[in-house]
């Protein structure tokens, strides 16, 4: 008899303390009825809802918190129910469930908890799914640590490929640029023309005003050619005040055109830096892409010869690399 | 006079399940096929006046054999014993001509209770005292081992096993036999989740032949022989274990499936991702976890479940699994790879076992063979 009554109270005592870490596991749980009424509510749903057992006793889960979209909660619950199988939502998909704060108040920067989810079909006696127990995972942390961590990813490989002074592509990723466009080209055979400009005379701007004017100067060109290229064009800064431009799809004639555009629109604008007012021209070389170039770096060395003929002839001009008749 | 009976199955451990669960007493003569083509020359030999068939095989399968059975008006009685547990399968063969459909793994009780239903075995054979019980059988090992669609992935070095004893020690091999169970044990988890797959969607799932390997986990993507390569893919994975056995899930789906999948599923569709994730998601949710209830069943094991984790969207499918690729070396790789019919979605679901599960699995596989 006495055994029997130890065996009792420690099955008790077993119950008690199962209890007793369901309601402080640092998880929620939720059991809900077919109609979604909760049943049971541990004590992380508590705190963090601040509503006791007793107010959510039996009430629909969606009465206590309009955050949860109903569709979206039937359909994943209905195929747990119907399927008697567990289902899992994860913070990509939705970043929580229930909308607590952050478990971090004072130094996380969470403006809220996420939240992974499971729903764990549970059986009656019968067989049948008669309920259903949410889990409630705060993964917080994790959320914000890959957040951030793809959001410096993508940064740094924008800084990977822009030039710091001018916000265009720097040389190496416009070179790989290039090469693309190249082999495009071996495959497709469509006109793509390459646009090589150098300011003319920077030696001077810069021993007569100093390098932050002189830098004032690449800023307004390099703007100058944002605004003038299209989506599909690809600028890059080559060297100290050369620049190069891929037009792609684009014929020596229209080439010509985009460029001669471009150095006028160089010639009349004036600098205006504290006191000082400057004007300064560009020369530009503009070589088609044609079957006797036969790489990427014979193209640019093309467009070179251009530019060279360019500043032979008096700066403040665009020549074109001649085209094979 | 013995009923001559046929077990045409692709899988030797199927077969041996099965012949161990004809009812006791039976006054039987059992012959055995590994595919539809044997199956067909097995019954026209006059070996076959009960046809037990499976439905998923190599050559020709179930539903090509019960074809051939109306076309050529062959005298047998076919039972269909399948893990493809769609009521549309079921449908299908009642349709072509089947006597009934019983469901993989096959049990002694309802396999003698359909027997007995159609008259095949009888209550007097039941009751009948016979000294010599079980009857006699004389398994071949499958001859048509290589099947010539699972041709991407690396030869294995096949190493003959003494089945009688536990395969204690686990080289980096996998012996034929051993293949064939695991193939099988998928082939009725993958059914299971078919099933739901086909519930969820409201289609008939067609359900492949599972691919069973021992790989490098660099091999994983030439694997995926289903998947293409050319294509975008997104993905998603799931660890599970349970003693002495981890592995992942994962599940992946061509880019071009979302439409149908989100139509099938009337998702308002709009191209921003948070659809295609749920959709995702929810498929992961389905397959991965009747299939793993499938395996759990059947090897008697438990498995906890972590939570799944977002593989990549919209990537090759090379990158998505590049970032798991230092972890293992060899992974025991089971491909399922789900197509529904009529619609041109592809679904690759693969189960990827650690180089140290294998012997707990091999373990249990072993107690299915005895």
């Amino acid at each position: 008899m006495g055994l029997a009554m130890s065996l009792e109270t420690s099955q008790l005592n077993e119950l008690h303390w199962l209890m007793e870490m369901l309601h402080n596991i640092d998880v929620g749980l939720v059991v809900l009825d077919k109609e979604y009424k909760v049943q049971i509510f541990n004590g992380f749903m508590e705190n963090h809802s601040g509503l006791l057992p007793r107010e959510v006793k039996g009430k629909p889960l969606f009465d206590l918190f309009d955050e949860i979209p109903q569709d979206w909660f039937e359909r994943k619950a209905e195929s747990v129910f119907l399927l008697k199988n567990k289902a899992f939502t994860i913070w990509e998909q939705r970043p929580y469930l229930f909308k607590f704060e952050s478990y971090r108040p004072v130094t996380g920067s969470a403006d809220f908890m996420y939240q992974n989810t499971t729903f764990i079909p549970l059986m009656s006696s019968t067989g049948e799914v008669s309920h259903l127990c949410l889990l409630v995972y705060d993964v917080t942390d994790n959320a914000i640590n890959k957040i951030s961590l793809e959001k410096a990813n993508e940064e740094l490989a924008i800084l990977s490929q822009t030039d710091g002074l001018t916000g265009l592509f720097n040389r190496s990723h416009w070179e790989s640029c290039l090469q693309a466009e190249y082999k495009r080209w071996t495959r497709s055979q469509h006109s793509s023309s390459l646009v090589i400009l150098d300011i003319d005379h920077f030696k001077n701007v810069n021993d007569t005003y100093g390098h932050i004017v002189g830098d004032e100067v690449i800023r307004h060109l390099s703007s100058l050619i944002r605004e003038h290229v299209r989506e599909t064009d690809v600028s890059g800064r080559y060297g100290g005040e050369e620049f190069v431009i891929l037009l792609a799809d684009t014929p020596l004639k229209n080439a010509y055109v985009f460029a001669e555009r471009l150095r006028r629109e160089v010639e009349v604008s004036v600098i205006k830096y504290n006191d000082i007012d400057l004007k300064y021209t560009i020369s530009i070389g503009i070589a088609e892409i044609e079957p006797t170039i036969k790489s990427y770096e014979a193209w640019i060395e093309c467009a070179d010869a251009a530019l060279y003929h360019s500043k032979e002839n008096g700066r403040n001009k665009v020549s074109m690399h001649p085209k094979p008749v | 006079m013995p009923t001559k009976l046929l077990i045409c199955d692709d899988s030797n451990m199927a077969r041996k399940q099965l012949a161990r669960s004809l009812p006791e007493g039976w006054d039987v003569d059992v012959s055995f096929a590994n595919n539809g083509i044997e199956g067909v020359e097995a019954i026209k030999a006059g070996k076959g006046d009960v046809l037990l068939l499976d439905l998923n095989m190599p050559e020709m399968d179930g539903y090509q054999v019960l074809e051939a059975i109306l076309e050529q008006d062959l005298p047998t009685m076919t039972i269909v014993v399948s893990g493809d547990i769609q009521p549309e399968a079921h449908k299908r063969v009642t349709g072509l001509g089947a006597l009934d459909f019983i469901q993989k793994p096959v049990n002694k009780e309802k396999l003698t209770e359909v027997l007995l239903a159609y008259g095949v075995f009888t209550k007097e054979e039941q009751n009948v005292a016979q000294p010599v019980i079980t009857p006699k059988i004389d398994i071949p090992k499958p001859v048509t081992q290589a099947k010539s669609s699972v041709a991407v992935a690396p030869p294995l070095k096949v190493v003959a096993v003494d089945t009688s004893a536990p395969v204690n020690h686990v080289e980096l091999t996998l012996s034929a036999e051993l293949r064939d169970c695991y193939q099988e044990v998928a082939n009725v988890a993958m059914g299971r989740a078919g099933d739901l797959l086909a519930r969820l969607l409201d289609v008939f799932v067609q359900l492949p032949i599972p691919n069973v390997n021992f790989i490098e986990v660099s091999e994983l993507s030439m694997a995926l022989k289903d998947v293409e390569a050319s294509e975008s893919t997104s993905g998603i994975c799931q660890g599970f274990i349970s003693a002495g056995i981890s592995g992942e899930a994962l599940l992946i789906l061509n880019d071009s499936s979302f439409k149908d999948v989100a139509s099938l599923m009337n998702y308002q569709y709009d191209e921003d991702e948070g659809t295609e994730l749920e959709l995702l998601m929810d498929l992961a949710n389905v397959l991965i976890g009747a299939c793993l209830k499938g395996l759990s069943e059947q090897l008697d094991i438990d498995f906890s479940q972590g939570h799944p984790v977002v593989l990549g969207q919209h990537r090759k499918i090379s990158e998505l699994i590049a970032n798991n690729s230092t972890k293992w070396k060899k992974t025991l790789a089971i491909e399922i790879s789900y197509s529904i019919e009529n619609y041109p979605i592809k679904c690759d679901l693969l189960l990827l076992f650690t180089e140290q599960s294998m012997q707990t699995l091999n373990n249990k596989l072993s107690y299915l063979l005895d």
